[in-house]
């Protein structure tokens, strides 16, 4: 609970916010592009194969931690239906559970990529977009309102701008972009968080899963509500993907989706992205009284979390 | 604990009051969230909270270079659909690296300035209340491009029945020499609404403002300055609590009501301007100013001795009151003089 909220007696004067069902650590055994699926079902086994130990050693690892080996564990995998749309529900979604299930791997919840965009009506994307607080470079005193790029996100100072050139008519000599938290050296990101065309905006990768992180920490909401639950699986799976729901459950004796901590096996071109997706997240405000919740439960159960969002998310990166 | 603040008090640009319904539309700074309404004694609306972040200069009364990293809190609120304000604040709190740290450490700490080496409230306090320098930390900037953002709303006809100016307080909470920091205790806590502030009058007003405190450690000096600007200092036992920022909000209100209210009533020029012509001058103080004078009406009872001791110097409530029937006073005149040149009296 942060007291900067709790100031009124009033009932419709007082924030209610909804609580999520927490497990321990959400496990991500995958992300499915294209690309992927194009390579046949034999790379989908590759992939699970090499992910099965890690899961599994971070299974034992909260087994260890939590009292009498209760630890609460669950996996999810997302098909990326936002960039690309290929196969139907019906067709892959049994192919990926099959995969999975001869490397011993049960996948809980299956998400859809642009479910991160917009799921049941709630635009996520742009609910995080608008919890941006922008890192701000030395010199950021309030009294300008913060120098931001549409559509980009940074995490320091920009080049000036190269094009210009000064009164004297002379070209600006390059100056070097700089990184606020900087230790001597800078690592200067700025990542593109959407673009548009005629059919509209679309939202990068890297925010998407950005969105997609905080979705799984459990750490969204819209208007003190949980934007998005997730939905048991239906006797079969649909053929079109808009009619898949945005989190399906598809083992029933699952723990919950949402959890304390997470982690993503990724192959190591997904790098840039994840560095990315920090970026982000080092930049994205949560409501204090929903980090609160979370801050309480895990004490309560002797845990104590990061206060910094971007440290209860882990990776590991397999080589191709 | 310091605590520093400014808030930005004005008009409302729309010709009526808004309705309790409008708020959430106009209010709404925040997608998914909801604007907060409280309904008794008075209409109030706070926007969701929102976040500024800063590395800048703090300013010192020694002009010492202290650099601060962290961010601002503010929020904008609507009283009795016609009175608009922006605030901001921060606690200032040592910062245990020597060196700026990644931008998470801070978002991870709403409200919170970290300052690098040690911190010496006074000279902080001072230069932050006193400060003119226009490098510093500027949270006066940050709460009006809130109100801003809220006047240029959509929802409003931007036709305000009259002219007035934004009222700027700026307000610093320190602890007391006996505050332990500890929370448990409010303003009083220690000793009672009796050894309180109200105790020795602790009170200022005026230029030269000269405070008091109590052997309690708690005081309050209030100076009105040049221009719209006022000072607040408070000095608190305990730590911070969100009571601090509520009742600095509802002094700038009041203090901008009173303002408000006497330059209207100055232009009026009673007694040279005919009563018809004086009546008129007057009218929108009745239409939107006089019903919102509610002083402390959302406070935690901890704050009320602050109150208390304003009321009785510089005396908020006493003025207010005497200008009010003033106005009525004028009104009620015409309105016999209307009468008898109709005949009807």
């Amino acid at each position: 609970m942060t007291p900067a909220y709790a100031t009124f007696g009033e009932v419709a004067a007082e924030r209610r916010i909804a609580s999520a069902p927490l497990s321990h650590v959400s496990i991500e055994l995958g992300h499915l592009y294209m690309e992927d699926f194009q390579a046949g079902p034999d790379r989908l086994r590759e992939q699970f194969r090499q992910v099965a130990p890690w899961a599994e050693t971070m299974r034992r690892s909260w087994q260890s931690r939590v009292p009498g080996g209760r630890a609460r564990v669950s996996t999810c995998f997302l098909i990326d239906d936002y960039f690309s749309r290929f196969s139907t529900p019906a067709e892959l979604v049994p192919m990926v559970l099959e995969a999975a299930a001869e490397c011993d791997l049960t996948i809980d919840y299956l998400a859809r990529e642009s479910a991160c965009a917009e799921a049941d009506g709630v635009m996520l994307a742009r609910l995080v977009e608008d919890r941006l607080v922008t890192d701000p470079p030395a010199g950021s005193d309030g009294s300008r309102p913060p120098v931001t790029e549409t559509g980009w996100l940074c995490n320091g100072t920009r080049s000036p701008y190269s094009g210009a050139v000064q009164a004297m008519g002379s070209a600006r000599r390059w100056e070097p972009p700089a990184q606020n938290a900087k230790r001597r050296h800078s690592i200067f990101v700025d990542v593109e968080l959407w673009d548009t065309d005629s059919r509209g905006r679309t939202w990068s990768c890297p925010f998407l899963a950005a969105v997609w992180q905080l979705l799984r920490l459990g750490l969204i909401r819209n208007e003190g509500e949980l934007p998005v639950r997730p939905k048991p699986r239906g006797a079969s799976f649909p053929s079109e993907w808009d009619d898949l729901p945005a989190i399906v459950q598809l083992n029933p004796a699952a723990a919950p989706f949402s959890a304390y901590s997470t982690l993503s096996v990724l192959s190591s071109r997904f790098l840039p992205v994840e560095l990315a997706v920090r970026t982000i997240l080092s930049q994205v405000f949560v409501d204090a009284q929903v980090l609160g919740q979370v801050a309480d439960r895990s004490g309560g159960e002797g845990i104590r979390l990061p206060d910094e969002l971007v440290d209860r998310i882990s990776y590991v990166f397999l080589g191709a | 604990m310091l605590v520093m603040g400014e808030v930005r008090t004005g008009l409302l640009q729309n010709s009526g009051e808004i309705p309790e319904s409008l708020c959430q539309s106009v209010l709404g700074l925040l997608s998914g969230e909801r604007v907060r309404v409280s309904r008794r004694p008075i209409v109030y609306a706070v926007s969701p909270d929102q976040l500024t972040g800063v590395d800048c200069r703090l300013a010192s009364a020694s002009q010492a270079r202290v650099r601060g990293v962290g961010t601002v809190l503010s929020r904008a609120s609507v009283t009795g659909g016609r009175v608009l304000q922006g605030s901001s604040h921060i606690q200032v709190v040592r910062s245990e690296s020597d060196h700026r740290l990644s931008w998470s450490h801070y978002l991870a700490r709403p409200g919170v300035v970290e300052v690098f080496g040690k911190i010496r409230v006074p000279d902080l306090s001072e230069g932050f209340a006193e400060s003119a320098r226009n490098d510093c930390l500027d949270l006066g900037s940050v709460s009006e491009r809130f109100m801003d953002a809220v006047q240029a709303s959509p929802f409003l006809d931007r036709k305000a029945p009259f002219r007035s100016a934004r009222t700027r307080l700026r307000w610093v909470a320190e602890s007391g020499p006996t505050g332990s920091g500890g929370a448990e205790s409010g303003p009083t806590g220690s000793g009672g609404a009796e050894s309180g502030p109200t105790g020795s009058g602790g009170a200022e007003s005026g230029r030269a403002g000269g405070g008091a405190r109590t052997p309690e450690g708690t005081g309050i000096r209030f100076t009105l300055g040049r221009d719209q600007v006022r000072t607040l200092r408070l000095v608190l036992p305990g730590g911070f609590s969100p009571g601090i920022v509520d009742f600095c909000e509802d002094l700038a209100l009041h203090d901008w009501l009173l303002t408000t209210l006497l330059v209207i009533v100055e232009k009026a020029r009673v007694g040279t301007a005919s009563r018809a012509e004086v009546t008129a001058k007057l009218a929108p103080a009745v239409d939107h100013l006089l019903h919102l004078w509610m002083p402390a009406a959302r406070l935690d009872d901890a704050f009320a001795p602050f109150w208390e001791t304003l009321e009785r110097r510089p005396g908020f409530s006493r003025q207010w009151h005497s200008l009010v029937e003033r106005v009525r006073d004028q009104v009620a005149i015409n309105t016999l003089a209307l009468l008898r040149e109709t005949g009807g009296w």
